[in-house]
């Protein structure tokens, strides 16, 4: 069992852990890092996203070996990731919620909210690449990666609400 | 004791009593006690009790603190409904006078932190009604002790914001308790482990609706940060010292015993354990990786008889028809049947005569079920888990065990939606999480995989219904004849324990049996809602669950309540039927249904819908139906429902190409009426959402199976609705607080999506699909017929 350094959340982080284990359980198991979920482990679901290196990928089958190196940002990074791209003061750098986590708020999107984090990874993406997207372009996006993005509550509606608010709220902050 | 009772005062049947002072706080405190049996007695028999609240110490329902803070305990557990966290505060801030604020903290579902018990459904028509009255009372004992604090008549006084004053005097709540520890026992009825666990009883005097303010407002879920920031303590974080992590090897099928378990490869998995007990096969390590790795060797090591006791789900319809037992149990019938149907049946001027299939359906949840359980020494055991009825799990805990309720404690984490799957207890790994902790002496983390909650959880069970209609030339129904087959659809049992060979209640029988309230009893769950129908026969034929007698193991097809259940599998050959009768007595069909009602709560439903939806009225089907052809045909189908004191219309209009048999709603509106609107917002999340699980019923779901066991392992073999397919959604909200009353919102949604859009697709290509989910080949099958 080899260590290995990766980046998570703007730190290094160091850890003891066989290359082939999971992304998602060095997270949560060892980094006690409680966004991404276990949904399925295949691949199907997007309940464990973060971002790699800013795009979205499945924490539950990419191997912590091949993150090597790499920054892995994760629900509880969202909010420095922001600051930072704000190019924020550093006494002002330390917002509590991304605008996305802001919306998920204003729009009460979550009903049971176990997805919602690879819900929130993708909308970052997506509005970090589309600063204003169209309905069709918000669905495409939860469309589209190794699977879409499922939410057996059916908060689909809410999540489009809320890229939108979301997008307008960032517009504001830049 | 004797003491605090004699000196206790009598509050509409509640009794107030002023124990010590404290130096500190002070507090009113309101605990429970058991209808009929003296407050003494039920004291002193609490008071030797152990891990349940004392009514006589503790806490139970609220604490009002001193600083004018509020703290309700239930319970019921939130699943996302967001009701503990928003209509419960609402309705026991209306009840007190109380700011919405002043309730700073909700305890749920934790079974020695909460009073009531019972399932996590039906929010508002059992739990709020409990936290309603429980108020009630608690808001008449403050109004006595203000009395006497102020020397006022109790008549002259009157509570704004936590302030009572009267006779130019005032007093809050947090002054009148401030110093003292007072407490309030209030009646309540029931099992505490039971499904409906304890209901409060009495008449205290309750606020009139027509003086609500903070009912009917759209306050904000106060847990949604916390779930947004990756700040809220999930199921899945939960981590007890000296824990090891846990997966269960489950039987090869549904009815397969163990052979013999596989040997571990000590080299590859050095610190992994193997644990049998019966026929559960576990695998324990202190990581994570190491145990699913093990877990994963050892399966394919293990040896299992063979079984296979199933029809297969292209059987499915031919079997229930033709081999499953309906003569054994009960006939239900409903009760609006009245008059003669058959001779109406044969006098009618048209009649329609149809069978109409669902399937077998998951709750799935999107994370699977998951336990940490901690049996120690003391014979005591904890399980950390996510569960709709933590109280009915305790007690299947207790069974399993052969101990006493007494030594089992159950708390909750936020957690996947259930849907229904845990409402009797049992979700599934938490047994198995204590046989493992049991057998280990250390905690256990069990967490299913993926292709485990789907092939060994429960599920909605499937049904067939014959419909008969008949109607005379004013297009007004003279009969309607239902009769509705369903397998029992509520097993509540341990499936550890069943694998395990460890007690569990008894499984689903023709009436219910001691420890459970399952049975194979098929109740006529859709309230028929057609008043001006003069002969109605409604009947409900119950069976055994599929393969579950002739398992080794006793579980076959193991079925439990989902959303809307039983609800939806007899409202979806109705409404469709409903709406095939109007087309082919060329009435438009929301016109038709007017024709058969006087109530108006539902003419006012049918009306708003009808506005809101764009609906053209005319005769079904459409004037460019189509059923073959390549280009898309549209149509627009009505449902109606009345649930748990709500009455509901849907409208969906959906598109579909013929001959690839594609079905696409377009646009999803529904006009509901619950009487009193509590927080318009999460009634409108809440609805939308379950809109789009009925989509998804409607076009996706269907449970694989073979001979064996379940086929459906991912979300590949059982696709759901992705983003891809959300139609325009509209939620039209009827508040007639006039009703006085607040009926239910979390499920209706979902089952009217199925029965519109089966009336849309009628519409849309003259044939009706009397079968769920409307997938390509089907609908193609359908529309080459």
């Amino acid at each position: 069992m080899a260590g290995i350094t990766l980046t998570v959340n703007g730190t290094r982080r160091e850890v003891q852990a066989p290359g082939d284990t999971p992304l998602l359980y060095v997270l949560r198991n060892d980094l006690e890092l409680s966004g991404p979920q276990f949904g399925c482990g295949l691949s199907q679901c997007g309940a464990c996203s973060v971002l790699v290196d800013g795009k979205e990928a499945r924490s539950c089958v990419l191997p912590v070996s091949r993150v090597a190196g790499k920054e892995v940002t994760t629900l509880e990074g969202l909010p420095a990731r922001w600051a930072g791209q704000q190019a924020l003061p550093a006494s002002e750098a330390d917002p509590a919620l991304h605008p996305v986590q802001q919306a998920w708020i204003d729009e009460q999107v979550p009903q049971c909210g176990f997805c919602q984090n690879g819900m929130m990874i993708k909308a970052t993406e997506l509005l970090d690449e589309v600063p204003a997207p169209t309905v069709a372009q918000i669905k495409d996006a939860f469309m589209s990666g190794a699977s879409p993005h499922l939410c057996r509550c059916g908060s689909y509606s809410a999540i489009l609400d809320a890229v939108q608010r979301a997008s307008i709220l960032m517009a504001k902050g830049r | 004791m004797a003491t605090a009772t004699r000196h206790g005062r009598d509050v509409y049947g509640a009794t107030l009593t002023r124990r010590q002072f404290v130096k500190t706080g002070g507090a009113l405190i309101v605990g429970f006690s058991l209808a009929g049996r003296s407050v003494l007695e039920q004291a002193a028999e609490a008071a030797a009790s152990k891990n349940s609240l004392d009514p006589t110490l503790a806490g139970s329902w609220f604490e009002i603190h001193a600083d004018n803070t509020i703290l309700i305990r239930t319970g019921r557990v939130d699943f996302g409904q967001t009701t503990a966290h928003t209509a419960y505060k609402q309705i026991v801030a209306e009840e007190l006078n109380v700011p919405f604020e002043a309730m700073t903290a909700v305890v749920m579902g934790d079974t020695d932190r909460t009073p009531d018990g019972g399932f996590s459904a039906g929010y508002l028509e059992y739990g709020g009604a409990n936290l309603r009255k429980a108020a009630a009372y608690t808001y008449q004992a403050l109004l006595d002790l203000a009395s006497s604090t102020l020397r006022v008549d109790k008549s002259q006084l009157s509570v704004k914001d936590g302030v009572v004053s009267g006779g130019g005097k005032r007093i809050s709540y947090g002054d009148l308790v401030r110093g003292q520890q007072l407490k309030l026992t209030i009646p309540v009825t029931g099992d505490l482990t039971s499904m409906f666990g304890l209901t409060v009883t009495g008449t205290p005097p309750m606020k009139p609706t027509s003086e609500y303010t903070i009912i009917g407002k759209s306050f904000p879920n106060a847990v949604t940060p916390s779930k947004v920031s990756a700040k809220e303590v999930w199921v899945t974080d939960v981590r007890l010292p000296n824990m090891l992590h846990g997966r269960v090897v489950h039987p090869k099928t549904l009815g397969s015993t163990l052979v013999s378990a596989g040997e571990l490869n000590k080299t590859r998995y050095p610190n992994a354990q193997v644990v049998v007990k019966g026929s559960l096969v576990g695998v324990v390590a202190p990581t994570e990786w190491e145990a699913i790795g093990a877990a994963q060797q050892i399966a394919a090591d293990t040896k299992w008889t063979e079984w296979q006791g199933l029809p297969g789900d292209a059987q499915l319809y031919t079997w229930l028809r033709e081999q499953a037992d309906w003569k054994t149990t009960p006939v239900s019938k409903s009760d609006k049947s009245r008059g003669e149907v058959a001779p109406a049946l044969a006098s009618a001027s048209k009649t329609l005569s149809a069978s109409y299939e669902l399937p077998f359906m998951k709750h799935a949840p999107m994370g699977p079920t998951i336990a940490v359980a901690d049996a120690r020494t003391d014979g005591t055991v904890y399980i950390h888990t996510h569960n709709q009825n933590p109280q009915a799990l305790r007690g299947q805990i207790a069974m399993m065990l052969g101990t006493s309720i007494d030594n089992v404690v159950v708390r909750i984490y936020a957690g996947p939606g259930h849907y229904g799957r845990s409402n009797g207890g049992n979700a599934g790994a938490e047994d198995e999480a204590v046989i493992l902790s049991k057998a280990l002496g250390r905690p256990v983390r069990v967490q299913w995989m993926r292709p485990d909650d789907l092939q060994w959880s429960t599920q909605s069970p499937p049904a067939i219904a014959n419909i008969r209609i008949g109607w005379d030339a004013d297009g007004k129904i003279t009969a309607y004849q239902a009769d509705h087959y369903m397998p029992a659809m509520q097993d509540d049992r341990l499936v550890g324990a069943l694998i395990a060979g460890l007690p569990t209640p008894p499984p689903p029988d023709i009436r219910p049996q001691a420890g459970s309230i399952g049975s194979t009893v098929n109740g006529i769950s859709d309230p028929w809602v057609y008043d001006l129908v003069p002969n109605v026969a409604e009947s409900g034929y119950g069976t055994f669950q599929l393969g579950q007698k002739a398992s080794p193991l006793s579980i076959g097809l193991r079925d439990h309540s989902m959303r809307t259940p039983g609800q939806l599998q007899q409202n979806y050959p109705r409404e469709l039927a409903i709406s095939e009768a109007a087309a082919l007595a060329g009435i438009d069909a929301i016109e038709f249904r007017l024709r058969q009602t006087t109530d108006e709560r539902l003419i006012g439903a049918l009306k708003a819908v009808r506005e809101a939806s764009g609906w053209q009225t005319r005769p079904s089907p459409h004037p460019k139906a189509a059923a073959s052809g390549g280009t898309p045909v549209s149509g627009q189908g009505i449902s109606v429902m009345l649930r748990s004191g709500t009455y509901w219309a849907c409208v969906c209009q959906v598109s579909v190409v013929p001959d690839t048999g594609t079905v696409k709603v377009d646009k999803y509106t529904i006009a509901v009426d619950p009487g009193i609107v509590v927080n318009p917002l999460q009634l409108k999340r809440t609805i939308e959402g379950g809109a789009l699980m009925g989509l998804s019923h409607a076009l996706y779901e269907e449970m694989t199976f073979d001979q064996s066991g379940v086929t459906s392992r991912d979300w590949r073999s059982y696709p759901i609705l992705t983003m891809n397919d959300v139609p325009e959604i509209k939620v039209v909200i009827l508040n007639h607080p006039e009703i006085g009353a607040y009926g239910g919102g979390s499920e209706a949604a979902n089952a009217l999506a199925v029965s519109a859009i089966a009336g849309a697709f009628l519409d849309a290509t003259s044939k009706p699909a009397r079968r769920l989910p409307l997938k390509a080949a089907y609908v193609q099958s359908v529309l080459k017929a």
